[in-house]
């Protein structure tokens, strides 16, 4: 028997547990009796511009919900009534295009923790709300970068990531002290001069190059790791000033959470030249693979391109993707290696699938070990891509070229969320959608899937079969996290509603009627009826 | 006719500025997710085929939006190239999606020319050294200065720029008049700056290790606030070599004489 991550009563963590399965124990909603689900409470937040993008955390029967401009909110999460909110004050102009959302919060020892879009990490008390410290990371007006991720907290260490990949900037994992806010270690995702790894740059192109950590790591409490997904290099498009593999952008890598020393690492796109990112979350699986009990690590990237690593030593185990359409390789071959680059090139289009919006957007899928299956969704769209010449400016856009959307060479563009082997990729089921689902997955041991779609819909799946069960109007398309929990024996199952995010303004280039499609961003929890006394 | 056309020409945007104007915003405006090749929509709004306002749109674009992810331009851009975006911008009111360029970037010269730093490369220099990004602790980790910068410590302003050797000394200092011990109830202490205090509660800035921490305490668990004995300037500065501390000093002078 390998770590268990599930979750149970709480929702403890960002990813649900430290191993990012997304996949709650509790069975009381299951698929026999999940078309009697009810709303039972809605949160609104007051902010809808970036839509709500977060997943709420819930300790001990309180839910902490983030929404767009750093608010928090504590929230009894059986009846939705507040408890006490905190709305940070940003300052009015921020100015970069990481924003204006959030993606959660992290809740331990007594402490909520949360990075800003301008480029703070707070500590805030769980029971009151009350500031308790506040850390400037890297002045935004100056790095152009900023926090939208949640942070991931091992023992007394707050470790934050930081966006800023698309612009001229060099990206980190900071870590602090739980409790004063100190600065404990800093790992730079591209190595300096003198260090291991900056020869895979060249000139002073490793100043300005990327690799932002804009997403939350895992943790294997065994092996005492931390595992972190880092973003592409910059400029995007462009590859020619940084010749090399350009370490340690789209690589994960595991450190050690009390020093922050790197352990090992995988990269899955050596010099990516299509903004492709390895910054979504790892799943931490413990499975037999070929008659031998291995620790798996599985990352999906924006690519569409699924790796499988094991966790001990970074060394690969396979590759499959998640989206029909890819054309930027050909294949993995057996060792982990790319087969077939197909780049862009300078002052002339290339028609690359998928989109810059990803094979799969950062959304994330959930692992049933019920069913040994791992559900993630995927994207097909196309674009047409110019790389350019470009010299960095100091925190400022730095594309290196830029791209539209296109459709696919064959059939309509859509999305659509499968059933696989975590492995081998074999699929098991799939189910279209007629727009690319952006919402985060949810298993259950009740047998079920919750995700919800660009129109509005909240829904489940049957894990076995990919049938539909049970569908909700919630006012406003889904590109948040749905969880689940109990109290006092209760389970409810709680998603965000609101249509917005970088990806979502895209979509008019390929459905002109999303242009008209409703903002919202409020919080909707449901339970199965409780019957009459 | 041939008059009412020249005076239609005459509302319509030279070409050449046109041209500038697409290929400056093909770079800074379509790039990401921003506003979409040619404005063809991105996070941020569509600009094709909108009737949008002149004096709006180059207050958009001089000053940036509020509360909202769109910067200002008009320290990035020159004045020619704020001007040529601003009329190509405008322009789109009449584009369809027929004349949507074939490809995403328009061909044309070099990257978008940002605006140089005014100064003498001198002044130039000491900014990059304040600024330094490639140090874990740099100036700008506790002093603001242009714009930039986080205010922690005090404003870099007085007559000591006028002293290079002055200002080298109090770079160096093994003591500060402005930093205290703060010990706690705890009986734990650290090297504190006081920001604020009031109904019972203190926020000091906790200066025992970089960036600075503003911690918030109720009032009643700090034992003591004196002046700090253990804590010096000199040992945030130790990465600065002193020809870089001079040169620092001549990037403030050269502020303070814009003023």
């Amino acid at each position: 028997m390998g770590q268990d991550g599930s979750t149970g009563q709480d929702w403890p963590h960002y990813g649900g547990s430290y191993q990012f399965w997304r996949y709650s124990a509790l069975d009381q909603i299951n698929r026999s009796n999940i078309k009697r689900l009810t709303p039972v409470w809605a949160f609104q937040t007051g902010v809808e511009d970036g839509g709500l993008q977060a997943t709420p955390i819930v300790v001990d029967g309180i839910m902490y919900l983030t929404s767009s401009w750093n608010r928090v909110f504590a929230i009894d999460a059986a009846t939705g009534k507040e408890i006490w909110h905190y709305y940070y004050k940003n300052p009015r102009q921020i100015g970069i295009i990481y924003s204006p959302w959030n993606r959660g919060v992290a809740v331990s020892g007594g402490r909520v923790f949360m990075g800003t879009l301008d480029n703070y990490v707070v500590a805030l008390d769980q029971k009151t709300g009350r500031e308790l410290w506040k850390v400037n990371v890297e002045d935004l007006r100056q790095c152009g970068c900023n926090i939208t991720g949640a942070p991931l907290v091992v023992r007394d260490k707050v470790i934050v990531g930081v966006t800023g990949g698309d612009s001229a900037h060099r990206g980190y994992l900071s870590a602090f002290d739980a409790e004063t806010g100190r600065m404990v270690w800093r790992f730079y995702t591209i190595p300096a001069p003198g260090e291991k790894g900056h020869e895979t740059w060249e000139g002073d192109s490793w100043k300005y190059g990327g690799g932002a950590t804009w997403m939350t790591g895992s943790y294997d409490a065994d092996l005492d790791l931390i595992y972190w997904g880092v973003g592409n290099p910059a400029a995007d498009f462009y590859g020619g000033s940084r010749k090399g593999d350009n370490l340690y952008t789209d690589c994960v890598i595991a450190l050690n959470p009390d020093s922050g020393e790197l352990k090992w690492y995988f990269q899955q796109v050596p010099h990516d030249v299509w903004d492709w990112d390895a910054a979504y979350e790892s799943v931490l699986l413990d499975l037999v693979v070929k008659g031998r009990k291995r620790k798996l690590l599985l990352n999906t990237n924006k690519g569409g391109y699924t790796f499988v690593v094991d966790r001990t030593d970074g060394s690969f185990v396979s590759a499959w993707p998640v989206a029909e359409n890819i054309n930027w390789i050909t294949g993995v071959d057996e060792k982990g290696r790319l087969v077939g680059r197909k780049e862009p090139v300078v002052g002339k289009s290339t028609f690359i699938c998928p989109s810059i919006g990803g094979g799969r957007q950062w959304n994330q899928g959930t692992y049933s070990p019920q069913t040994g299956w791992y559900y993630t969704t995927g994207i097909e769209w196309c674009q047409d891509v110019v790389a350019k010449e470009e010299e960095p400016v100091e925190g400022l856009n730095f594309f290196g070229g830029a791209f539209k959307m296109r459709p696919l060479p064959k059939g309509e563009s859509h999305g659509h969320l499968d059933a696989y082997d975590p492995v081998t990729g074999k699929k098991y089921w799939s189910y279209r959608s007629k727009y690319p689902l952006l919402a985060s997955l949810l298993g259950t041991a009740g047998d079920v899937i919750l995700t919800g779609d660009v129109e509005g819909y909240f829904f489940a799946l049957d894990a076995k079969t990919g049938d539909k069960l049970w569908s909700f109007q919630t006012g406003s398309g889904h590109r948040g996290s749905a969880i689940s929990y109990s109290v006092d024996g209760r389970q409810y199952i709680a998603t965000p509603s609101g249509w917005g995010s970088a990806v979502a303004g895209l979509f008019p280039q390929l459905w002109a009627e999303s242009e008209d499609f409703r903002a919202g961003s409020t919080l909707f929890v449901f339970a199965l009826p409780q019957e009459a006394e | 006719m041939i008059w009412v056309s020249l005076l239609l020409i005459q509302t319509v945007a030279d070409p050449a500025v046109l041209q500038r104007g697409e290929i400056i915003f093909a770079q800074s405006c379509a790039t990401g997710y921003c506003h979409g090749a040619a404005g063809a929509a991105g996070k941020g709004p569509r600009l094709r085929g909108q009737s949008l306002d002149r004096n709006r749109v180059s207050e958009a674009i001089r000053d940036g939006i509020p509360k909202s992810a769109m910067p200002g331009w008009k320290d990035r851009l020159s004045e020619q190239d704020l001007s040529a975006v601003i009329a190509y911008v405008v322009s789109l009111e009449h584009a369809d999606e027929a004349g949507l360029p074939e490809y995403p970037m328009p061909p044309g010269t070099g990257p978008a020319a940002y605006v140089d730093f005014p100064g003498p490369a001198e002044a130039k220099q000491g900014r990059d050294w304040f600024f330094d990004a490639t140090r874990l602790l740099q100036c700008s980790t506790c002093h603001s200065v242009d714009g930039r910068g986080i205010a922690v410590g005090p404003e870099l302003s007085g007559s000591t720029l006028e002293d290079q050797d002055r200002f080298l000394s109090l770079v160096r200092a093994s003591r500060s008049q402005h930093v205290l011990t703060a010990t706690l109830t705890d009986r734990s202490s650290f090297p504190a700056l006081r920001f604020e205090q009031n109904e019972g509660w203190v926020k000091l800035y906790d200066l025992t290790s970089a960036p600075p921490v503003l911690r918030t305490f109720e009032a009643s668990s700090i034992a003591s606030l004196v002046d700090a004995k253990g804590w010096s300037h000199h040992s945030v500065t130790r990465d600065y070599e002193d020809k870089e501390i001079k040169g620092i000093v001549k990037y403030l002078a050269w502020l303070r004489s814009q003023e």
